[in-house]
């Protein structure tokens, strides 16, 4: 196993992806082949945008990346450890300890309060003894502090996604995904959320997100360009965007 | 998952759902509820049955004449002559103390009774003199009759409760003298023998059985029976040997059974002119079609509860086809395929937990609602709701819960995460 919520030694990637493909069947005679081949590195305390056109195959990516959905070929080391064959519940302890989910959707569960909300990974691995006020940390630390008893539905869609966000850094995880996280936010909101992006990868937390947006994209420090399933360019970011000092100046991130 | 953690969520969508909830689990209410006051009902009449056995005196032994075939005894009278006074006594002499007590019983019939100017009609039996030790029935007032009385053929009676209270009313029956009466339709018109008895005793009140009285009959010596009342001299219809305890009555069964032999000059067993009956035998071949009738009705109660169970199954259906996005967004977070089994799981076993509690008091509360009522309506019917049915109502609809939850269950373990993390 691997050494749970630890950063991998500093040359090692913490993602390491070599001639993934993904192909979809629906029916007997349609195949859609959504990744072709992927090659892709990703370094510890890096943040990293993926874009491309609707359907390169970019969520796909995401979810094999998350370990919610197997390649159909390549390889996958995540922290060093090869990911393919893996069981059933190992995948679902590594989802649990190296990998924090963000989606476009939120995906809380409504039934729940934020802070129940945020301790859930920890309900299913980890140590659940101080599960309350690591979650009402966690919650601070996006500034929902005032907020730890509000249903999802009582909550703006900003203060949702940094739920979500919260959740994500509960267990610690290698790294961070979100897939179109800003997607359904304004740009003030979406602003927020990169400024705590950018913050935690500050800290050294890996970040991979993906996006349509340029201008959300130029907040990241390097963006990986898809088409067609695989990899088109993979350029740094010179200069990177500062969300804090866009929010501090009354400037929407994405405007 | 820990379990404390699914418990606490599986109640909290109980209660989430509430309307939903509760009416799943009134079938599971019913189910339960029907099956507790089924075999209520058959429970209270195997205890009836067993009772009204036991009633007769416990430990007991009956011996009685066999039943003619082709290669016994012939003619009219020779039944009689197989079992007597003197087997009786013979068995008494040589079981001595290895038997509790013995005693032999003739049916006099029904004779017109009279106290004075009061008028009652009842049974009369012929016993001999230790049935209060054998029935475990003792005289109330005055004294039961003695070996003494049957000796001379003594025209002394002892009467049941009953039958002192509609003769004498409140007033000490014994040393009064009571007059039988037995009217023929013989020849040439009718004609009636009036005998006088004096009455030595009153048998405690033992309250009826099945609504009939064994209060109301008058005891008198077998000997006097035989000679005054019914002129069969030796016949003895049974006798009844109690054993000393309830575990020595396979060996005393025995004994009674050789000793009649070897007095009957018998050498084959399968030739005996007798017959001896173990009352274990009785209130187990009783136990055998009372257990059955009970599981009869316990089936049709379970037929509801079948039904109930069903229930929890399409509304266990919907809620994972409903919560697929939640099972996808656990999924997400770590969930393991046997977190979601075990979280659905609990959920429907506490819908039938639940639900088989309350059955269970509903149909505690229903057993009781109807033996008032037929009480009130001056029938005896006994509901037995017995500490067993309610484990056996707790168990089953807890597994009724595993075993209609479990596909469901098994079907939101089995869902891929993305698939339902997509599911609109
Ligand atoms: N479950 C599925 N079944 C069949 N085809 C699928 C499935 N999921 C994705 N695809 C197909 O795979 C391709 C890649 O989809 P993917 O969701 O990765 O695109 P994307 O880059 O995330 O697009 P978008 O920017 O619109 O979110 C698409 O052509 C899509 O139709
Ligand atoms: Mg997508």
């Amino acid at each position: 196993m691997i050494a749970s919520g630890r950063l991998p030694p500093p040359r090692q990637p913490v993602v390491r992806l070599r001639g993934i493909t993904k192909t979809y069947r629906i029916g007997r005679e349609i195949e859609v082949r959504a990744l072709r081949g992927v090659d892709l590195d990703v370094m510890p305390g890096e943040f990293v945008a993926i874009m491309g056109p609707s359907g390169s195959g970019k969520s796909t990516l995401m979810n094999v990346l998350g370990c919610l959905d197997a390649p159909d070929a390549g390889t996958y080391e995540l922290a060093g450890q090869t990911v393919a064959s893996l069981s059933d519940g190992a995948l679902a302890a590594i989802r649990n300890r190296h990998v924090g989910f963000v989606f476009q959707t939120f995906n809380l569960l409504p039934r729940l309060n934020a802070i129940e909300n945020v301790e859930l990974p920890l309900v299913y691995g980890g140590d659940g003894r101080d599960r309350r006020p690591r979650a009402a940390a966690a919650l601070e630390q996006v500034g929902l502090g005032d907020r730890l008893h509000h249903r999802p539905s009582e909550l703006s869609g900003g203060q949702q996604q940094r739920v979500a966000i919260a959740r994500a850094l509960l267990n610690d995880p290698s790294m961070i995904l979100a897939d179109e996280p800003t997607g359904n936010l304004d740009s003030r909101s979406s602003a927020e959320i990169l400024a705590i992006f950018q913050r935690l990868n500050a800290q050294g937390k890996t970040v991979v997100m993906v996006t349509h947006e340029p201008d959300v994209a130029a907040h990241c420090r390097r963006i990986v360009r898809m088409r067609d399933g695989v990899v088109a360019h993979d350029d740094p970011v010179a200069a990177p965007r500062r969300a804090e000092e866009e929010i501090a100046a009354g400037i929407g991130a994405a405007e | 998952m820990k379990l404390y953690d699914a418990f606490r969520s599986a109640l909290q969508s109980l209660v989430t759902n509430k309307l939903r909830s509760a009416l799943t689990m009134l079938g599971v209410i019913i189910g339960v509820a029907s099956v507790i006051a089924m075999v209520a009902v058959g429970n209270g009449a195997s205890q009836q049955v067993q009772d009204r056995i036991l009633a007769l005196g416990s430990n007991l032994i009956t011996v009685q004449a066999a039943q003619l075939s082709d290669q016994g005894l012939r003619g009219a009278g020779a039944q009689s002559q197989t079992l007597t006074l003197a087997d009786m006594r013979t068995l008494q002499d040589q079981l001595g103390t290895s038997i509790a007590a013995i005693e032999a019983e003739q049916g006099a019939g029904r004779w017109q009774v009279t106290a004075g100017a009061t008028n009652w009609n009842t049974s009369v039996t012929g016993v001999s003199e230790q049935y209060p030790a054998v029935r475990d029935w003792n005289v109330q007032l005055g004294e039961f009759f003695t070996q003494a009385d049957l000796n001379v053929n003594a025209s002394v009676a002892v009467i049941g409760a009953t039958t002192a209270l509609n003769l004498f009313g409140d007033a000490d029956p014994v040393g009064q003298t009571i007059k039988l009466r037995q009217a023929f339709a013989g020849r040439g018109g009718s004609s009636a023998r009036i005998l006088n008895f004096k009455i030595v005793g009153v048998l405690e009140a033992k309250g009826s059985t099945f609504g009939f009285s064994r209060d109301d009959q008058i005891l008198v010596p077998i000997t006097t029976a035989q000679r005054v009342l019914t002129g069969r001299r030796d016949v003895v219809n049974t006798v009844v040997v109690k054993a000393l305890d309830n575990t020595v009555m396979t060996r005393t069964t025995d004994d009674v059974f050789n000793t009649l032999l070897v007095a009957h000059k018998i050498e084959d067993p399968a030739a005996a002119d007798f017959t001896v009956t173990n009352q274990n035998d009785t209130l187990a071949a009783l136990d055998q079609i009372t257990g059955l009738f009970t599981l009869l009705l316990g089936a049709i109660g379970g037929i509801s509860l079948l039904v109930g169970g069903i229930g929890i199954m399409n509304i266990m259906l919907v809620t994972v086809n409903e919560r697929t996005r939640e099972i996808g967004i656990r999924k997400a977070v770590g969930a393991r395929r046997g977190d979601i089994l075990q979280q659905f799981l609990i959920e429907s076993i506490a819908l039938t937990g639940v639900g088989g509690v309350l059955g269970i008091l509903l149909g505690w509360g229903i057993s009781q609602a109807v033996q008032r009522i037929a009480q009130a309506q001056g029938l005896t019917l006994l509901l037995l709701v017995t500490t067993g049915t309610v484990l056996i109502a707790v168990g089953v609809s807890v597994g009724i819960g595993l075993l209609f939850g479990l596909y469901p269950a098994m079907r939101a373990a089995r869902l891929h995460p993305i698939q339902a993390l997509r599911y609109e």
